[in-house]
């Protein structure tokens, strides 16, 4: 079971996910791919193996305002290609999760922005030249009202993708809307595999034990390619925020992450994974102390569960 | 004018001829072969650290110029009038630049001493007095460097020493009457038994090099900065204390920094 991260780095301050310039300032993929080139060797370096790719990798990518970026996938194939087999001969695993993905809004033009940038990271995973297991990872949307309607749509726009395209995707259980049982019907129609997300689960869960719902999750996987699951614990620590130049206290809701992640709970949610499935699968830890979160949980996995295999 | 952004990424990078120079200048290009990369090789701006050969303005920072792409290369594509060359056919980073602006003062390097590739931000570039002043430790080390400049202690950062089989960087290094002195802030938590041998291993490297060793805690710099400055101070002076100016050349030619 390989253990990641998403995007952001804590551990070595100066690695930057991506070229964040502005566009006055000509960004480039192929900057952020040097960035990305320098990551890899730190995750070598912490012997990481599973990592989350920023969605803004190719700036301006999908932007209808600035045609000019849209054709770096295209210049940097050389590039792509040499950091995604850096990722590979490292056996290091790479993702999207990009936000803002909303493929059932009653607006075509924000429909068709979402696909924009689906194919786009798509093309970013078929260029780097990975394995199936390299994912861009979406939610199923809004429901406008009526979720059966949302959840049919989803599944007609998904059809019409290409399949190049739809084999790069992955849906996830949202914390609100879709359930795991939701996105089972549009696996059910679509194939496209599930990942499953602990925390949002607790916070929108159906008549399912969380063991059932995660086997259920693990199975729509393709065999050969290992699934992936999010996890984090709920953030239970005060909120100080500064309001007109006042400090206000708030209590946490139970849908955010915490900065680390409970090492008891996770170990519960693995042997869970255990008894319910045989199947293996990666952990993308959605903590906010991102990769030091995911350092001290390994720490403390051999500390309180030696024989849990996580690395 | 653009507000500038302090934390941008800038790589310090070589500029050891004036060929490459003016490839910089006019073309807008730089190299970096691919096998010795730095590990840090992403940033917004290139700064050229030129090497004696440039007579006046060498063995200084005096340019910078934005990064505007990394394409890769073989030698051969990017200099094609040397195709016997050795590494014609190895891969290499061609960093596409924009315009060479001049610092508004050069970074000298205070000693004669072998640099390699910097990673500094642009923050760091517009201030620094001289070279040591831009690499980035962490809390430690940052401490520790602002109390040996506060103290007028000339050490020199990150020092690179020809090891027996491989080169070897200590944080600080000191030159003495009797010895070298090489500082180590042990920022990296000695989490494993091998991990503290491979530490050992490198001190009785360096001690066959002719370098004693001192391995300061992080702690020890953050919460009893003087007790640190202490073992520091009693280690050059049991190494017969700092050489003088005139004194250094022999010691840095001993040191095979040339």
């Amino acid at each position: 079971m390989r253990l990641g991260f998403p995007v952001k780095i804590l551990g070595h301050p100066g690695l930057r996910p991506y070229d964040s310039r502005r566009w006055q300032n000509s960004p480039h993929l192929s900057v952020s791919l040097a960035y990305l080139r320098d990551i890899i060797l730190y995750l070598e370096r912490k012997r990481i193996k599973f990592y989350r790719l920023a969605p803004e990798l190719a700036p301006y990518i999908a932007h209808p305002d600035f045609p000019s970026f849209h054709h770096q996938i295209e210049e940097c194939l050389k590039e792509l290609a040499e950091v995604g087999k850096m990722a590979k001969d490292r056996g290091i695993r790479l993702s999207f999760h990009p936000p803002y993905i909303n493929l059932t809004s009653p607006q075509q033009e924000v429909v068709e922005h979402s696909l924009r940038k689906i194919i786009a990271l798509a093309q970013i995973l078929e260029a780097m030249g990975l394995g199936p297991e390299a994912v861009v990872v979406i939610h199923a949307g809004g429901a406008y009202g009526n979720k059966p309607s949302a959840l049919d749509k989803l599944c007609a726009v998904l059809e019409k993708l290409p399949q190049w395209v739809r084999s790069r995707l992955a849906l996830e259980n949202d914390d609100a809307l879709f359930s795991v049982r939701d996105i089972l019907w549009v696996h059910n129609r679509t194939g496209i595999p599930l990942v499953f997300d602990h925390l949002h689960f607790l916070n929108n869960r159906d008549e399912l034990e969380e063991g059932e719902a995660l086997s259920l999750c693990l199975r729509t996987w393709p065999a050969g390619v290992t699934p992936k699951v999010h996890f984090s614990s709920p953030r239970t620590a005060m909120k100080l925020v500064e309001e007109a130049g006042k400090r206000r206290a708030y209590p946490p809701h139970p849908s955010e992450h915490a900065d680390f992640v409970d090492p008891f709970e996770f170990i519960s949610f693995c042997r869970t994974a255990l008894m319910t499935s045989r199947r293996d699968f990666d952990i993308m830890l959605e903590a906010k102390a991102k990769d030091l979160a995911l350092i001290q949980l390994r720490e403390n996995v051999r500390k309180f569960a030696p024989d849990l295999e996580v690395e | 004018m653009m507000e500038m952004d302090e934390l941008a990424p800038v790589l310090v990078v070589i500029m050891n001829n004036p060929r490459d120079m003016e490839i910089a200048r006019r073309e807008g290009w730089y190299r970096i072969p691919v096998k010795s990369a730095p590990s840090r090789l992403g940033a917004e701006y290139l700064a050229f650290y030129q090497t004696k050969i440039f007579g006046p303005e060498g063995l200084a920072i005096n340019y910078y110029a934005p990064v505007k792409a990394y394409r890769l290369a073989k030698r051969l594509e990017l200099l094609p009038e040397e195709p016997e060359h050795p590494r014609a056919n190895e891969w290499y980073y061609k960093v596409e630049i924009g315009p060479l602006e001049r610092l508004p003062r050069p970074i000298p390097s205070r000693r004669l001493r072998r640099i390699t590739f910097i990673p500094t931000t642009l923050g760091r570039l517009f201030k620094a007095k001289e070279i040591n002043d831009l690499w980035i430790g962490g809390e430690a080390e940052e401490s520790l460097w602002e109390m040996f400049r506060e103290n007028g202690l000339p050490a020199e950062r990150r020092f690179l020493i020809q090891g027996v089989e491989e080169e070897k960087e200590v944080d600080f290094a000191f030159f003495c009457r009797r010895g070298k002195l090489a500082v180590m802030c042990d920022e990296e938590p000695l989490l494993s038994g091998l991990v503290r041998e491979k530490s050992a291993a490198q001190d009785y490297e360096l001690a066959a090099l002719g370098w004693t060793t001192i391995h300061l805690e992080p702690e020890l710099i953050l919460k009893s900065p003087a007790e640190a400055m202490g073992k520091v101070l009693k280690a050059v002076e049991e190494l017969g204390g700092l050489t003088s100016e005139e004194e250094e050349a022999w010691n840095y030619e001993e040191a095979g920094q040339f």
